[in-house]
């Protein structure tokens, strides 16, 4: 199962790639913002992707609508600090199947994966 | 960051900007407007903190990795030594099941600690927030002594502006699960 972190923080794409390898998911790409994520995912075989949503070039929202232009179906979950209600509901909107916000545990990671997944 | 960049810093502005914006600054007195840098310095050094912070968090984490790795070292040399059979005595063993369940509890505190570094990134964010709201301030104080003040439809809109940028509020903070699964349902009833 390969899958695309997209994030600007080298931090929080280290930490999501560790907390993945915890929970046995280690075919990780990365890319550092919307565009970036969306060159990674037109090099094929990512099968799911976990976003950001504040990122320069362009942001969360912008890449997942961008993704959904040419895939509907890839489970799209966005980690992110923006917490407002209207924020969840336009992230889901514009394609998002699940939301996370930061700081999160692992094992809320985990969760929503496999539900993602399941 | 070592002394260097501090003094640097200190006394000249960043080495170099943020990756998210922000110019390289000259010290200038209090009340001087740089024209090269309209934003200011104060900008200008929020954008190095967060660029410095994130390095700095790296290394952290590089050294956590290195912790990580020697604990699994260790492990693997313990479950070594239980085969020996010198090991087999029950005085022994009892240590060796000692030290492999501290090994255990030092890789999962690695990991918390690990997890604990979304500080940065959130922490990060928050600054750019202030920035935003630094600019926002800049821009407004130019204009108004430019053309005069804003109307009060102006004032909402800069307002509102700042509002839809950077992190959350904490009073605005909604359960995001609770907010998914109302979603969820109201597209189950469409």
């Amino acid at each position: 199962m390969k899958i695309l972190i997209v994030d600007d923080s080298s931090t929080m794409r280290r930490i999501i790639i560790n907390t993945l390898s915890r929970i046995g998911y280690t075919d990780v790409v990365e890319g550092e913002h919307g565009k970036a994520g969306l060159e990674k995912l037109a090099q094929g075989g990512v099968e799911m992707i976990i976003t950001d949503w504040n990122m320069p070039e362009m942001d969360g929202l912008e890449f997942v609508q961008a993704v959904r232009t040419q895939n509907a179906s890839i489970p799209i979950l966005m980690v992110t600090t923006n917490a407002a209600k209207e924020d969840i509901v336009q992230a889901l909107q514009a394609g998002v199947n699940n939301y996370v916000v930061k700081p999160f545990t692992p094992d809320t990671l985990k969760e929503k994966i496999e539900s993602l997944l399941g | 960051m070592d002394q260097s960049e501090i003094d640097a810093l200190m006394t000249k502005g960043p080495a170099k900007a943020g990756k998210k914006g922000g110019a390289e600054a000259q010290a200038k007195p209090a009340g001087t407007v740089n024209p090269d840098d309209p934003q200011g310095h104060v900008i200008s050094e929020l954008d190095a903190v967060t660029a410095v912070t994130e390095r700095e968090t790296n290394k952290v984490m590089d050294q956590l990795d290195l912790i990580s790795t020697l604990v699994g070292s260790q492990q693997t040399l313990i479950t070594e030594v239980m085969r020996h059979p010198g090991a087999q005595d029950p005085a022994v063993q009892t240590a060796v099941n000692q030290l492999m369940a501290a090994g255990k509890e030092i890789q999962a505190k690695v990991y918390e600690a690990m997890d604990l570094m979304q500080f940065q990134d959130i922490t990060r964010q928050k600054l750019e927030r202030i920035v935003f709201h630094l600019r926002q301030i800049h821009d407004y104080i130019v204009d108004l002594l430019g053309t005069g003040l804003k109307s009060e439809g102006e004032r909402a809109s800069i307002s509102r502006t700042i509002t839809s940028t950077g992190t959350t509020p904490d009073e605005k903070r909604a359960h995001a699960d609770s907010v998914v699964d109302e979603f969820k349902r109201s597209l189950n009833k469409d």
